[in-house]
């Protein structure tokens, strides 16, 4: 299929969907009714169970609320989320998450995609290996973040016995617990972006890489020219779906290692909101970060659907 | 969307349901999980035998314990009749209304009188010195040491420690021997290392190794009742305490940096360090031959005194509590009253659980029951606690945030921890209406 | 790409299988490392240097299933003698099993285990038939503001789970619901929605729709031409999407660390807590995940098929 060909498809399915008050099915429910069915639902339990509390916390991050005490709740404006913006440490907290997405992600992607390329291929036991590779991703963050510790220790883990590293510090050194931290979480989470690159890479049709071949065309050429722009709207859904898994992560940072270096916010909010008992600025601060992950995620898809539509 | 509504009411009616069937004859007391809660449902099972009454020792994870604890009681849930809190919630505990004011129990039955005061003070009293109670003393506890007796009692090692300090190896007198004892052993290259301290900062594990230390210098974290802290907080005492703990840091094995008691006992029975801070209640496990390959050659001390003489002890352990949302308080009564008598008091401490009361653990039996009863004894006439306001949790987040730094990664310097802790702490009791 | 041609496209290959041996030896070294953990006596998992060789041993699995004290005084030789072979194991460990009366106390994993099931497979079930009947509705029909309604069901992933938390435990207190498998069988439902959602799109988008016009124009109800035409063809997109979920779920730790007590509480916030003898017995921590381990990655050896080809989100253009 050319390229003109395929834009053609897009555009008449675009096209050729289907009015919901035609009766293109005469027997049974109307389309109306099944849309109906099928969307409203999901909706309508999506509003009631994050909508709702979202808005329930909206209120309280305007009060200087403590479900800790029974005292009610005073309506203190935007007290709390000047309070929050002026603290330097706060600021750091999300400067800190920042670079953990960075890292982290970043290391997600290229490691994940640089496999995904090794493994398109056909070799024996393909489908099964492929699939070891995805254990990493199985399991529960909060067991893997203590395993590591264990692998990371310098008295007996394995890592600095198979690197030669000797009593080498990673989880209290400042500078390189959030790289420690990053480094678990590339491997916990490449397999992700893996598989999204595999399905994308497979996808690829055979003929463009064997008239590239005709053609003479560089490896390098094919890749940037054919395989990176057919695999592209795979490799961002998997970054949208990892930067904002990155951006929320808790479990991992907070099991592994207390640096002030590897305080991401969730972390701070979690203290905020469960050992402090500071609800009502705890709910600013959740509102300030659904901010930032919104307006990330944004572009993101923003970029995405003009990727799709190229 | 119907499938769902009837599921929906279906878990709604199953959990009303479950919440009517209330057993008067059964009680739930709340704890971490640990082995003493082990005991005290070991204990309970007596309890269970003479009147019928089953009681359930329910346990979580230290690392959710808090939270578990007060989202339940946010909640005015009634899944506990009674809990076994921390020394530091009795001011939330109080003042939010979860706890049920006990004072007119600890008149009738005497507690403070025949339990140790200083347990009385620390798990039950808020604020202090008001003759209000809110728990009674359940499982005493305090911070001590551990250390490698063999290490220390190696004539090749006592002479080279004599020759370089000047005087003889052994339990250290003050913290001054404590530091030299440290870095006496302190050998990276032979994979063995001077002392053991907390770290984490992710609750109050740190701050209970620096508080320690503070009190030991002399200092004080703040006035506890006029809620003073500018030149308490940041005075001098306190710097150099701190000074000290930054120091004795060096001396710990690698990647110390986040741990506990869990990592202290490793310390010892991994062979890691030659002296390992750690509460009493989790010595049981360094005593143990089958979990501490070294357990015939370990011993404990009290915490030495600093500088000036004095000589204090973190607070750990906690008191029962009735929690005021209880549908059986009644039952919740009768049981304390059962649970304060000398003799089950006794049976507690006989299955492993540290009685605070006064006739017990003065008895030779207790003192000389394990290797460190006596030290545990001794270290629980001096103990001193961190805040105990309902806001204690971010006192604690703000010392974390000031302190950790300096210690863990030398930034800046001790003085600058505390006076920026000072102006914290400052702002807080101000902002809480506690300091004008 | 497969079809090799030249020499040198030949070594390119050999070296790219050797790469993928030495990735997939260093990707699977940490896992073999927790599952050997799990056989080991308790002294040999802290070792210097690490122990590989070993002989294995159940007893983490027998500590994993008991709630256990530390002996706080040698065991007498008479109770030793007289404890069936797994009691002498723990006896051996230094500790005693809790008993109740002459009841053996279990420790909270079996049932945690079975609360993890339940859960997680209950709401895998929910999330992907009511994903798929969503993305039906938007891939077929017209949606008025359809960008909007699916950046606001992806929207509903972003949320940290402690902001939803608080609400969450408020409401779910006065309906009665907190510590319910329901409530959190609801909970794990609205955050994997998003996830199927835009998973099942991608995949419905790519069935001809001239299939089920065909199916119409057979005398179909739209109804019947979904369930027997496209639901067929969805079957590894479908495929795809429950082993998410189910990864998900069943891995879940922060809702249910702080929505659970007792009753509902799952397996994650239980497996790292076996710290009774105040040191880290990572040996039961490893059998305890090993176990937990296994559902999930059979699960995923049976689809693995689907996966690979179900993972398309839409964005392949055919």
């Amino acid at each position: 299929m050319t390229d003109v060909e395929r834009n053609r498809v897009v555009t008449t399915v675009a096209l050729e969907r289907l009015d919901p008050r035609s009766r293109a099915a005469a027997r049974g429910w109307s389309d109306l009714t099944i849309r109906n069915m099928f969307i409203i639902p999901t909706i309508v339990f999506l509003i009631v169970f994050n909508i709702f509390p979202l808005l329930y916390s909206l209120g309280y991050s305007f009060t200087d609320f403590r479900a800790s005490v029974s005292a009610p709740a005073n309506f203190v404006g935007l007290d709390n989320y000047q309070r929050l913006l002026s603290d330097p440490n706060i600021w750091r907290n999300f400067t800190v998450t920042a670079k953990y997405v960075i890292v982290s992600v970043g290391g997600q992607m290229i490691v994940g995609f640089g496999v995904a390329l090794l493994l398109n291929r056909s070799f024996p036991f393909k489908g099964f290996v492929t699939t070891l590779l995805l254990l990493p991703m199985m399991m529960s963050m909060a067991v893997v973040g203590l395993f590591w510790k264990l692998l990371y220790d310098p008295s007996w883990g394995i890592i600095n016995y198979a690197l030669g590293l000797g009593r080498f510090d990673w989880l209290s050194n400042p500078d390189m617990a959030l790289y420690a931290v990053a480094i678990t979480d590339i491997w916990m989470w490449s397999p992700f972006v893996m598989l999204l690159s595999l399905a994308g890479l497979s996808a690829v049709p055979k003929h463009l890489y064997e008239a590239a071949a005709i053609d003479r065309a560089s490896n390098w050429y094919t890749f940037t020219h054919i395989t990176l722009p057919l695999v592209s709207p795979l490799l961002l859904i998997a970054l949208i779906f990892r930067t904002m898994e990155a951006f929320k992560s808790f479990d991992l940072p907070f099991i592994m290692s207390g640096q002030p270096t590897t305080e991401v916010v969730a972390i701070r909010l979690y203290k905020m909101a469960f050992q402090e008992w500071q609800t009502g600025l705890s709910c600013a601060l959740a509102y300030i970060m659904l901010i930032v992950v919104i307006a990330i995620t944004n572009i993101y898809v923003k970029y995405l659907n003009r990727v799709k539509e190229r | 969307m119907r499938i769902k509504l009837t599921g929906m009411l279906a878990g709604i009616g199953l959990a009303l349901s479950s919440g009517t069937s209330v057993f008067a004859q059964e009680l739930t007391i709340f704890w971490a999980e640990w082995d003493p809660a082990n005991y005290l449902q070991e204990l309970v099972n007596e309890y269970t035998a003479e009147t019928g009454v089953t009681v359930r020792v329910e346990t979580t994870p230290w690392a959710d314990f808090q939270t578990k604890a007060f989202a339940e009681f946010n909640a005015h849930g009634d899944a506990y009749d009674m809990v076994v809190g921390d020394s530091q919630w009795l001011g939330a505990g109080s003042e939010g209304g979860h706890y049920v004011d006990l004072t007119e129990f600890f008149e009738e039955h005497k507690i403070a009188e025949t339990f140790v005061p200083a347990t009385v003070s620390a798990y039950a009293e808020y604020p202090k010195a008001s003759g209000k109670y809110w728990a009674v003393p359940t499982e005493g506890d305090a911070n001590g040491w551990a250390y490698r007796k063999d290490w220390f009692e190696d004539p090749e090692e006592m002479a080279a420690f004599k020759e370089k300090y000047g005087y003889d190896l052994d339990v250290p007198k003050d913290y001054q021997q404590l530091r030299d004892i440290a870095e006496f052993f302190h050998r990276p290259d032979e994979g063995r290392y001077g002392i053991a301290l907390y770290t984490d900062n992710s609750y109050d594990g740190l701050i209970m190794g620096v508080e320690q230390t503070i009190f030991t210098y002399g200092g004080e974290l703040g006035d506890y009742e006029s809620f003073k802290v500018q030149d308490i907080t940041n005075s001098p005492e306190n710097v150099e305490a701190l000074e000290m703990y930054r120091e004795l840091y060096q001396f710990t094995p690698p990647n110390w940096g986040k741990v506990f008691f869990l990592e202290n006992n490793q310390a010892i029975t991994e062979g890691l360090a030659a002296m390992s801070m750690n509460y009493f209640a989790f010595f049981p496990a360094l005593a143990n031959p089958a979990t501490n390959p070294n357990a015939d050659a370990t011993g404990y001390f009290v915490n030495p005194p600093g500088p000036t003489g004095a000589q204090h002890a973190a607070l750990g352990g906690q008191g029962l509590s009735i929690v005021s949302y209880s549908q059986n308080q009644e039952e919740a009564f009768k049981f304390l009253e059962w649970f304060i008598q000398e003799d089950v008091q006794k049976k507690w401490a006989e299955l492993g659980g540290y009685t605070c009361h006064a006739a017990v653990l003065e008895s030779e039996e207790f003192r000389n029951a394990t290797p460190f009863n006596e030290a545990f004894y001794q270290s629980m006439q001096i103990v001193k606690d961190f805040w105990a306001v309902p806001e204690y949790a971010e006192l604690l987040t703000q010392m974390n945030n000031r302190v950790y730094p300096y210690v863990v990664g030398g930034d800046g310097t001790a003085k600058d921890a505390l006076d920026g802790l000072a102006a914290d702490w400052e702002e807080t009791f101000t902002r809480y209406g506690r300091l004008n | 790409m497969a079809a090799v041609k030249t020499p040198r496209q030949k070594v390119a290959n050999q070296l790219a299988i050797a790469a993928v041996i030495v990735i997939a030896i260093i990707f699977l070294a940490p896992i073999y490392w927790i599952g050997s953990t799990a056989f080991k006596p308790r002294a040999l998992a802290t070792t210097v240097p690490p122990t590989v060789l070993f002989q294995p041993e159940v007893t983490p699995f027998v500590k994993l299933f008991t709630r256990r004290v530390q002996l706080n005084r040698p065991v007498e030789p008479e109770a030793y003698e007289a404890a069936p072979w797994w009691e002498k194991r723990i006896y051996d460990g230094g500790e005693r099993v809790l008993r109740v009366g002459e009841d053996v106390q279990l420790s909270g994993y079996p049932d945690r285990f079975l609360n993890s099931l339940i859960i997680a497979v209950t709401s895998t079930l929910l999330a992907v038939s009511m994903g798929t009947l969503t993305a039906y509705g938007f891939s077929r029909f017209r949606v008025a503001g359809e960008q909007d309604w699916l950046f606001f069901i992806l929207s509903t992933r972003m949320l940290p789970p402690v902001v939803v938390a608080i609400p969450m435990f408020l409401m779910y207190r006065v309906v009665g619901m907190t510590d319910t498998h329901i409530g959190l069988i609801i909970l794990y439902t609205a955050f994997n929605l998003s996830f199927s959602v835009w998973l099942m799109k991608g995949f419905i988008d790519e069935i001809p729709k001239e299939y089920e016009e065909a199916a119409l124009v057979d005398g179909y109800t739209r109804m019947q031409a979904f369930f027997k035409i496209v639901l067929p063809e969805a079957a590894t997109g479908i495929a795809a999407t429950a082993v998410f979920c189910f990864i998900t779920a069943w891995n879940e730790y922060a809702f249910a660390l702080m929505l659970t007590n007792r009753d509902a509480q799952t397996a994650p916030p239980f497996i790292p807590a076996q710290v009774g003898s105040g040191l880290t017995d990572w040996t039961t921590i490893a059998a305890g995940t090993f176990l937990f381990l296994l559902p999930v990655a059979i699960f995923t050896f049976l689809l693995r098929n689907h996966l690979l080809r179900g993972m398309s989100f839409g964005a392949i253009r055919k």
